[in-house]
């Protein structure tokens, strides 16, 4: 064969050759940076820690503790949030053996980095002083067989946020109950169209798991030393028959939240109430400071009046990790940050924060830190601790959550395509979390059809 | 006609086995050893890398799936390592997840292969034919997009997809048609769409350099003997170069089997991608979403046999093929 080129075309095919052989050089991967760790200990009497978190104000709060305390000293890193990398980053750091001392994690990932043996088991070091500050249904989803593997921060009680500008000029009641708020998204396509009472998140899986668990139902339970698994069980069926209703009467939006689309529909008004945890308050400040005066707060609907309950959704706890080579000093930060009034007025100082504490003793400091003029005066705090206390006792978080919301999301968003169903969607999650329980070795058992 | 187009290396020729002197004996053994010795020192760095590279890591992962660090119940306990058999196998090959994005990738394969193989030989044939005018202009032309690296493009394709920012769409709406390249039908063929543009140029230049090979005399034969340039490029042509044909076929399938970037970047504007879209998707979602190693070696072996077996498979499929059009000759 080379006998046949004539030169000219021979140059020119090496060149093609050397072009062909650019791509390889082309992607360099970014490792996804290491901890800087090694900024610990530095002898004398001053213990450094070091901290993980992507919550809004943790800088305020660090620099808080740090000013009072002269033993030890924190280093505060921020890191992207979960879902965005920031478990991936922890999962890749302990893997590699540099962990940071404390990590943030929230509830549904909880169970995960347990079992990873990334979150340390605190049992024995967390006080009945600080126990009995905590809401118990808070520090019951941190703690499996007995052991406590974090410790709550936050608990993030379902609220409906609402237009309230736009519900007094349209005469909107606002719906105690959720046929009460079918009526009123039926209603609101009826006297507005182009607007939508709500919007279902096709990337809402958390929502949807407060929905369910408000309505009764339990994804996963540990009775008899095994993971059981019932995702589509009667109460959630009833939740998913629920919406699926409202979507195909074309009552709601159906999109993500954490989309463009959705930023525009809240900032446009075309959407008149939001579902999330009490959080979402800080955040709507900071990210819409034009609408202030707009919005108010309202108790989730309700399935039946006399017997009220909520789910959480959101809500965050700290860890201790496995590579913490200061567990003590890291759990004494950790206690503080959760429970002294110090900690949540700078963590509220940011502008940024409407968290929930954990530590019921808090909320008053709450009630007279949080900046109240945006929502028109209303007093969010004293709503939130009665929601607080609606909080079904008894839910527990999977064990892969992550991955079993993510299958769930990803046919949510069929559904918002025309494809499927809710209710398939989480039957198409729990099969595809089944395999991977079953592969990490976990005992299981499954149930509900 | 065969051996024209084989270019085979010429192995070195062996001396004759007759009977030497023994001097001359003890020189040619020292020659072979030198031979031998040069040998290993230009393999070395070729096995070092297939061993570094390829062996260590698949031996890891075939490792990986077959142990497990477990802690019994629910898990909570301390972990130790135990040998737990097919027990990651049987995970990854009952999970509907999984076998969906086998099921993606089959699909992309089907219509991806044919249209690469067709197109890059269409585009060959006609340079080749001397239709096109500016021929090196036009190679240069399609060889480009290889040229930029896969995310790359599947980056610039993502600002072309993307409904809101994209300008073909934009041209689209003028004309009043609606398209959205990320919908549930249309991911699929927009993915395919991204592949050809990247590969197609390449292939077009592995096959107009194999109809380079095409003797100029079996060309000028088929003229005489009346047939035109369609007739030529496909029943002359096109079977002088089917080793390039099945060689091209193949590495396609290999880079199909093995779908992640594009989809990957598009999953960010599209949710109709999901997270485990192709077997790709689903071995980084394992180990590094779900933290689950054992799960993520065992479906990475699987789709390793899956590769061979089909390589295999078209391999055997088209020498089978041409044996008994050559024994009939």
């Amino acid at each position: 064969m080379p006998g046949r080129r004539n030169p000219r075309r021979r140059s020119r095919r090496s060149v093609l050759t050397a072009m062909a052989a650019l791509p390889l050089a082309g992607t360099v991967n970014a490792c996804s940076g290491g901890a800087d760790s090694a900024a610990r200990a530095t002898g004398g009497k001053v213990t450094r820690i070091t901290f993980w978190s992507a919550l809004r104000g943790s800088q305020e709060v660090v620099d808080a503790f740090n000013s009072t305390h002269d033993s030890i000293q924190v280093d505060y890193q921020q890191v992207p949030s979960g879902g965005q990398g920031g478990y991936a980053k922890l999962s890749n750091a302990a893997r590699a053996g540099n962990a940071p001392d404390v990590a943030t994690i929230e509830y549904p990932q909880v169970p995960g980095f347990a079992i990873d043996g990334v979150a340390r088991d605190l049992t024995s070091m967390v006080t009945d002083e600080l126990r009995a500050k905590l809401l118990p249904q808070a520090l019951g989803l941190t703690t499996f067989e007995q052991r406590v593997f974090s410790v709550p921060l936050d608990v993030e009680p379902m609220v409906m946020h609402y237009r309230a500008d736009l519900f007094a000029e349209h005469g909107f009641e606002v719906p105690g109950t959720w046929a009460e708020f079918e009526e009123l998204a039926r209603a609101v396509r009826r006297k507005l169209p182009g607007r939508r009472l709500v919007l279902f998140p096709t990337d809402g899986g958390t929502q949807f798991a407060a929905y369910s668990w408000q309505a009764g139902a339990q994804w996963f339970d540990t009775a008899g030393g095994a993971w059981n698994v019932s995702l589509a069980d009667a109460p959630t069926r009833r939740v998913a028959a629920y919406w699926q209703r409202l979507i195909d009467e074309d009552l709601v939006f159906v999109n993500a939240v954490e989309s463009r689309q959705s930023d525009a529909q809240i900032a446009d008004g075309l959407v008149l109430t939001r579902l999330t945890g009490a959080w979402e308050a800080g955040a709507q400040m900071k990210a819409r400071p034009a609408q202030a005066g707009q919005w108010r707060i309202a108790p989730l609907p309700q399935w039946e009046i006399g017997r009220p309950s909520v789910g959480t959704h959101g809500g965050s706890t700290f860890a201790v990790t496995k590579d913490s080579r200061h567990p003590e000093a890291a759990l004494e930060f950790i206690a503080w940050q959760v429970s002294h009034p110090d900690a949540l007025r700078a963590r509220l100082s940011s502008g940024t924060s409407s968290q929930y504490p954990a530590a019921s003793a808090l909320v008053t400091v709450g009630r007279e830190a949080f900046d109240r003029t945006y929502y028109g005066n209303q007093d969010i705090y004293t709503l939130f601790e009665e929601e607080a206390h609606k909080i079904r006792d008894g839910w527990v978080w999977g064990p892969r959550f992550t991955a079993t919301q993510r299958v769930m999301q990803d046919n949510f968003a069929r559904v918002g395509g025309g494809q499927g169903s809710l209710i398939d969607s989480v039957r198409a999650a729990q099969d595809g979390t089944m395999p991977d329980l079953k592969a990490l070795g976990l005992a299981t058992t499954q149930h509900s059809t | 006609m065969t051996a024209t187009t084989q270019a085979q290396p010429t192995a070195p020729a062996t001396a004759s086995r007759a009977t030497v002197p023994a001097s001359a004996q003890r020189a040619r053994k020292r020659a072979r050893r030198g031979q031998l010795a040069a040998c290993a020192v230009l393999m070395a760095p070729f096995f070092a890398l297939l061993v570094t590279v390829f062996l260590i890591p698949v031996g890891t992962a075939i490792y990986l799936s077959f142990f497990s660090d477990d802690q019994p119940g629910l898990g909570f306990g301390p972990e130790r390592t135990i040998f737990v058999g097919l027990r990651s196998y049987a995970a990854v090959l009952t999970d509907p997840t999984f076998l969906s994005g086998l099921a993606t990738v089959a699909l992309y394969c089907l219509i991806y292969i044919p249209l690469m193989v067709i197109g890059a030989l269409a585009l060959a044939l006609l340079l080749d034919s001397g239709v096109v005018r500016l021929r090196a202009w036009a190679q240069l032309g399609l060889f480009l997009p290889h040229a930029v690296p896969g995310i790359i493009a599947a980056l610039i394709w993502l600002y072309l997809y993307t409904p809101g920012i994209s300008p073909v769409i934009d041209l689209f709406a003028k004309a009043d048609i609606t398209i959205d390249f990320l919908g549930i039908h249309t991911v699929l063929p927009s993915i395919v769409n991204i592949a050809l543009w990247s590969n197609l140029g390449y292939n077009m230049v592995v096959f107009y350099a194999a109809l380079q090979a095409v003797p100029r005399e079996v060309i000028e034969a088929s003229v005489v003997d009346g047939a035109g340039p369609v007739r030529t490029a496909l029943q002359v042509k096109t079977p002088l170069v089917r080793t390039s044909i099945v060689m091209v076929a193949i590495f396609t399938l290999i880079w199909a089997l093995q779908l992640f970037t594009e989809p990957m970047l598009l999953s960010q504007s599209s949710p109709m991608i999901n997270s485990r879209f192709s077997p790709s998707m689903y071995i980084y979602d394992a180990a590094f979403t779900r933290n689950n190693y054992s799960l993520a070696a065992a479906a990475s072996v699987v789709l390793l046999v899956c590769t061979i077996a089909l390589s295999y498979g078209v391999t055997r499929w088209t020498s089978r093929a041409n044996t008994p059009e050559e024994t009939a000759r």
